[in-house]
């Protein structure tokens, strides 16, 4: 067990193009899982139960299967079908699904605690569906929803080392790169874990500054 | 917070331990040597380190561990009085470290003699050679027939094992990172080849050998042996410090050798007996290991 500088200098460069690809792949899937989430929160209290209950199922199914087997699904069986995504738009898509329908339970939870009073004024003014939504139920129900979404891109952000599965290759993937091709696991996997606990507490402090701005508009 | 501190003073004593024996270990490592053979036969097994890629090395369907490899490690060990080995499946750069960190006693995986090694493991004399080929679209639509080819080329991506030989070969040929792609494992590696996601797909001959044979795709075919690429020998790897054990280890695969026994391991796999013994460790090593 004996650090040493020069390898750990040498390799950091490397690391950081892992450090981008880590980055770009949280960032899109949370915009994914942001997007997805909303939708799935939407059509699941549609009062048509031809869509409600197949949304519900499919939310269900995706929160009751791992995070891996989903991304093996994207990765190795969809080319069957004849759909090859590459490896970061599958990890993406696995990621943002994933991750979409645990924020459809928090966008779920949000629209639930605006009161009833609020859909009965909004009918009352006669607007319609979608004014309802944009202009009088979500900029309420937002607001209290962001410390738990936050939450959860951190979580996302924890998770990408898993699409090393699905040869992305990302912070996890090049450091295990770099430790088999120079038999030292000690500088590359320390390295990894200083990259992603400075990122982790730089978006926190991020988000928290989030949380605090719409409180304040709220 | 308590939790964590009880955690801590439990662990110290141990890394106390640890630091010890580490710091001793230079003045005493002839002393543990010469354990090796005995704590081996005592416990009655072997842990080594393999990799699942038939037929260097493959665990059956009902757990059963065989391959070349493990059976010429196992043949081995039976004569110095170890009557088993244990296997864990291992990658290829992960068995390094692995023996270095003391989890396998030896690593029997077809791990391929090469100077850089040399450095940080024992190898016994060599046992399994093969050529490097590649695994392509019927065809070989790009023509690679080297990996200076697939460097010129302007898109192929080659697949390849994590810290494979083929990978050092790849990146040593000068084709960018972005398009040698770690494989995690042969099955996943020719999935990815019949997908398209990869061009080429590098292993030696007989790996590909018996996946393409597996895999019964008419769409692809084998290129061998890559141009500009050696023939690549095996040995079994022992941790540094385990010279005595290598030795006996040696010895015995030796007899077998000349015996005859040897060949009638490796032949049923595919290898060529014969080229194992017309290069030795010192050679492939480029000096004493």
């Amino acid at each position: 067990m004996d650090w040493d500088w020069v390898f750990a200098a040498e390799i950091i460069p490397t690391l950081l193009d892992g450090v981008v690809i880590t980055i770009q792949a949280t960032l899109l899937g949370s915009a994914v899982a942001m997007v997805v989430g909303m939708f799935f929160a939407i059509l699941r209290r549609s009062r048509n139960v031809f869509v409600s209950k197949p949304v519900g199922f499919f939310i269900d199914f995706v929160r009751g299967t791992p995070l891996l087997v989903q991304l093996y699904f994207l990765f190795y069986i969809l080319p069957d079908i004849g759909i090859l995504l590459s490896p970061l738009v599958a990890g993406v898509i696995g990621l943002g699904l994933h991750y979409g329908t645990y924020t459809s339970e928090v966008y779920r939870a949000g629209i639930d605690n605006v009161p009833s009073g609020q859909w009965e004024a909004a009918k009352a003014a006669n607007l319609t569906m979608p004014q309802t939504w944009c202009h009088v139920i979500l900029p309420q129900a937002i607001p209290p929803m962001i410390p738990v979404l936050a939450n959860y891109i951190v979580s996302m952000f924890k998770e990408t080392p898993l699409l090393a599965a699905i040869t992305v290759l990302e912070l996890m993937n090049q450091a295990r790169s770099l430790a088999n091709f120079h038999y030292r696991y000690l500088e590359p996997m320390t390295l990894v874990g200083v990259f992603f606990l400075i990122i982790s507490v730089f978006s926190v402090v991020l988000l928290r500054w989030l949380e605090n701005r719409f409180k304040r508009v709220g | 917070m308590t939790r964590l501190m009880t955690t801590f003073r439990s662990i110290l004593p141990t890394a106390a331990v640890a630091a010890v024996l580490v710091t001793s270990l230079g003045g005493v490592s002839d002393v543990r040597a010469e354990g090796d053979l005995e704590r081996l036969k005592e416990q009655g097994f072997a842990r080594i380190a393999i990799a699942n890629e038939p037929p260097w090395t493959e665990v059956k369907s009902d757990g059963k561990v065989t391959g070349a490899a493990p059976e010429v490690a196992r043949a081995v060990l039976k004569r110095l009085g170890v009557g088993d080995v244990v296997a864990s499946i291992s990658e290829y750069g992960a068995m390094i470290p692995g023996i270095q960190a003391k989890r396998f006693d030896m690593v029997a995986a077809g791990l391929f003699i090469k100077p850089e090694r040399c450095n940080a493991v024992l190898f016994s004399e060599p046992d399994l050679c093969d050529a490097e080929s590649f695994a392509v679209k019927k065809g070989n639509p790009l023509g690679v027939k080297s990996f200076e080819a697939i460097a010129a080329s302007e898109s192929a991506k080659v697949g390849v094992v994590g810290g494979g030989t083929e990978e050092k070969l790849a990146l040593g040929a000068g084709v960018p990172r972005e398009r040698v792609v770690v494989v995690p494992d042969p099955q996943s590696g020719l999935k990815m080849l019949q997908d398209g996601r990869i061009d080429v797909y590098a292993l030696p001959v007989l790996s590909i050998s018996d996946l393409l044979k597996k895999a019964n795709d008419p769409g692809l075919e084998m290129f061998a042996p890559v141009e500009n690429t050696p023939i690549f020998c095996a040995g079994v790897a022992f941790p540094k410090g385990a010279g005595a054990l290598r030795d006996s280890y040696d010895k015995v695969l030796a007899e077998m050798k000349s015996s005859g026994e040897f060949a009638k391991i490796v032949e049923p796999f595919g290898y060529s007996a014969e080229a194992a013994s017309l290069t030795s460790r010192e050679k492939l090593c480029g000096g004493p290991n």
